[in-house]
């Protein structure tokens, strides 16, 4: 697609119907069609969604000085009405329209395509959600008229349970967490922390966990006195106390077990079939002596929905690594490809994001789980299959 | 009809060390009006139009390819276009507008001293504050691709029109990115650079905008510019070292070019003669003790270039490889 499309009257008329086709099988499921406004304050992304989609975001000031953005995606959008309007849950909400992206190192990917989605917020019954969402996208896009298709999934909470289960420090575990994600760096900050960390900070930490709480507490409240003059940057004192006390009882442990970096790195590195790669990570989690038992399972339970709505298992793959950059998710991730005339593509991405709404102003947690299908794709997919 | 522009600082320290930079290479920089003029011209080369335009404006003249040449701080080019290949060539730095662009946070945040930390600190404080901690700075660009390096994402760039230092103090954000040189308008604010947060160690640069109209005439004045300006480098940076090298000459020749990176500019024509010999000047012991290592006792002595000219045009020819054929 270029950079600026223009639709004729025909292809208007083809990507409406294929729309009406995915957006009926949305409402059969129970679904209410919403729409939130192109224009929107840019705060609510900029705030929530992290510099990756900032840079990838259309923002603009109006004439009285406001910043405004043209929406990257309609998931934020809707989410932030549920909870401004304190919508009744579980509530089940589709859509059909323009995002808008800027493609900063792409300039030929389109700026603007059209999403079909669906969000399905505040069902406690997590893996009901999960199978719903699945079945949903499936029966969309055969609806819309497509054939092949292959489905890629991930979980981000799989790792969590690993990194949980392994005997790191608190602050670690989040570090490793929050950047499982990103290749490369990834490997560096493990092998960071095989190291052990050599900064100023953390031998002054090194020297503090050799003191009891209350001396350390005492020595890093004297050190607070010293800068009590610079600007605070927003965090209060006892934020800085609290982690640096957190740091200190780290401090005694500031090698990661050589081990324990292995066993992240193999599990990383599992992917493949799904099936294969289930029972990979059971081999290595057993031979590692660590308990997943909850999320495999949920992955087992995920790979015998697809099944039981007609996808072969030879089509399903799992990769340890799979999580979405799209920094919202939070658990389970999932993708549809097929082909168009240039190769593979990816229709729909989806995925859990139960942090969203709290995020958002939610006033406790909410379960949260949706897809997008770029519904431009699966038009062009359709062609390469011949159906349109 | 001039062939070649180059744009030059209009202003302040960068502009007196441009002129004292030509000058130096034995070319003037002479403003066309008075001191107010915005057009100027250099001795010796009345093929160039030189320019006088902001800092700012001279990076994004380059990128545009209004100008040929230009001289500013690479912090201000690599902030214009993140990916200089094939739209900016660096020729030189130049060795003066010294600047490093820093990671900057409260002197109050006593457990932060690394992009490690800051990084810990980013996910708390969404955490905790339910808003990303906010980073002031006029360079969006360099900080965002430095954070996406290091792997923070839990953040938001607030663009400051100017004073950045002074955002943490006013409240408007958490931490800075901005440039700084002493580090002391940091310190007197209340802000300490974090370890490993230098994003950019910049200087002023030479650099030649690859999308300009580089006609036959744009690129002769170039390498003709680009010719002094290296001769005089190279002098300022070697010494020619004169000595008589009895018999033995080819074998001290080659342990001074393994030893000392000399070269022989000048074979004697009879047997007492003097070679003269280019040294560079961080060398010129080694050349010596190299010498005297080997048995040669003949008096040293040395003499300072004002030009070293050679066939070579390094500089141009770096230049010419990105150009279009």
């Amino acid at each position: 697609m270029v950079a600026f499309p223009y639709t004729s009257s025909s292809e208007l008329k083809v990507l409406e119907i294929q729309a009406e086709a995915i957006l009926g099988a949305f409402r059969a499921r129970g679904y209410v069609c919403e729409e939130p406004s192109v224009l929107q304050p840019a705060d609510i992304f900029l705030d929530r969604s992290g510099e990756e989609i900032r840079r990838r975001t259309f923002t603009l000031t109006d004439p009285s000085g406001r910043d405004l953005c043209l929406r990257p995606d309609l998931t934020i959008p809707i989410c932030y009405q549920a909870v401004k309007a304190r919508t009744e849950l579980p509530a089940r909400i589709c859509y059909n329209g323009l995002v808008f992206r800027h493609q900063p190192s792409e300039p030929h990917r389109p700026t603007q395509f059209f999403q079909a989605g669906a969000e399905l917020l505040g069902l406690a019954d997590r893996a009901q959600g999960e199978t719903e969402i699945m079945a949903l996208t499936v029966e969309a896009l055969r609806a819309a008229g497509l054939k092949e298709f292959s489905v890629k999934i991930g979980d981000l909470g799989l790792f969590g349970a690993l990194v949980d289960a392994l005997d790191v420090p608190a602050q670690w575990r989040a570090r490793l967490k929050r950047h499982f994600w990103r290749v490369g760096y990834f490997e560096a900050l493990l092998g960071r922390l095989t190291q052990g960390a050599a900064s100023d900070a953390q031998r002054l930490l090194g020297s503090l966990g050799g003191l009891s709480q209350s001396e350390s507490h005492a020595a890093i409240e004297g050190l607070m006195d010293l800068v009590a003059d610079a600007p605070q940057g927003a965090r209060t004192r006892e934020e800085i106390v609290e982690r640096l006390m957190e740091q200190a009882a780290d401090a005694a442990a500031l090698r990661l077990d050589p081990k324990i970096a292995d066993v992240i790195t193999r599990l990383l590195a599992v992917s493949g079939t799904a099936e294969q790669a289930l029972a990979e990570i059971r081999a290595l989690t057993r031979d590692a002596g660590i308990a997943l038992d909850a999320p495999l399972e949920a992955m087992q339970a995920r790979l015998a929905a697809l099944k039981s709505l007609g996808v072969a298992s030879d089509k399903i793959s799992f990769a340890a690594r799979f999580g979405r950059n799209m920094e919202y998710y939070t658990g389970f991730v999932f993708e549809l490809w097929a082909r168009d005339k240039e190769g593979p593509v990816q229709l729909a991405g989806g995925g859990r994001y139960d942090t969203l709404l709290e995020m958002l102003g939610a006033d406790r947690p909410v379960s949260a789980i949706g897809i997008a299908i770029r519904t431009e794709r699966v038009l062009a997919a359709r062609r390469q299959e011949g159906g349109v | 009809m001039a062939s070649l522009t180059l744009a030059i600082p209009s202003k302040g320290r960068l502009k007196d060390d441009c002129n004292a930079y030509f000058a130096d290479a034995g070319a003037v920089l002479k403003q066309a009006a008075g001191g107010r003029g915005y057009r100027a011209t250099l001795s010796g080369f009345p093929d160039i139009e030189v320019l006088l335009l902001s800092a700012g404006e001279i990076a994004a003249s380059l990128l545009a390819g209004d100008v040929h040449l230009g001289i500013t701080g690479e912090d201000l080019l690599r902030e214009a276009a993140p990916e200089l290949n094939g739209r900016i060539h660096l020729i030189r730095p130049l060795g003066f507008g010294f600047a490093n662009v820093v990671v900057a946070v409260p002197q109050y945040w006593i457990d932060v001293s690394t992009m490690a930390d800051l990084d810990d600190v980013c996910a708390a404080f969404a955490h905790r504050h339910r808003r990303r901690l906010r980073v002031a700075t006029k360079y969006t660009q360099l900080t965002r691709s430095y954070f996406a390096q290091v792997g923070i994402s839990d953040y938001r760039i607030v663009e400051s029109a100017g004073a950045t230092e002074g955002a943490p103090a006013a409240g408007t954000a958490e931490a800075i990115v901005d440039i700084t040189t002493t580090g002391a308008t940091l310190a007197a604010n209340g802000l300490k650079t974090l370890e490993d947060g230098t994003i950019l160690e910049s200087q002023a640069q030479l650099a030649a905008s690859l999308t300009a109209d580089w006609d036959g005439a744009a690129r002769a004045t170039c390498e003709a510019l680009l010719a002094r300006l290296n001769a005089r480098a190279r002098a300022k940076t070697s010494q020619i070292l004169r000595v008589r090298l009895n018999g033995q000459a080819e074998k001290l020749l080659q342990s001074l070019s393994r030893i000392a990176s000399a070269t022989v500019l000048s074979r004697p024509t009879d047997s007492s003669g003097e070679y003269s010999i280019l040294v560079p000047r961080g060398k010129l012991m080694d050349a010596v003790n190299a010498l005297r290592a080997e048995g040669c006792d003949a008096p040293a002595t040395t003499q300072d270039a004002d030009y070293v000219f050679d066939t070579a045009n390094p500089l141009y020819a770096a230049l010419a490889e990105q150009l279009p054929k």
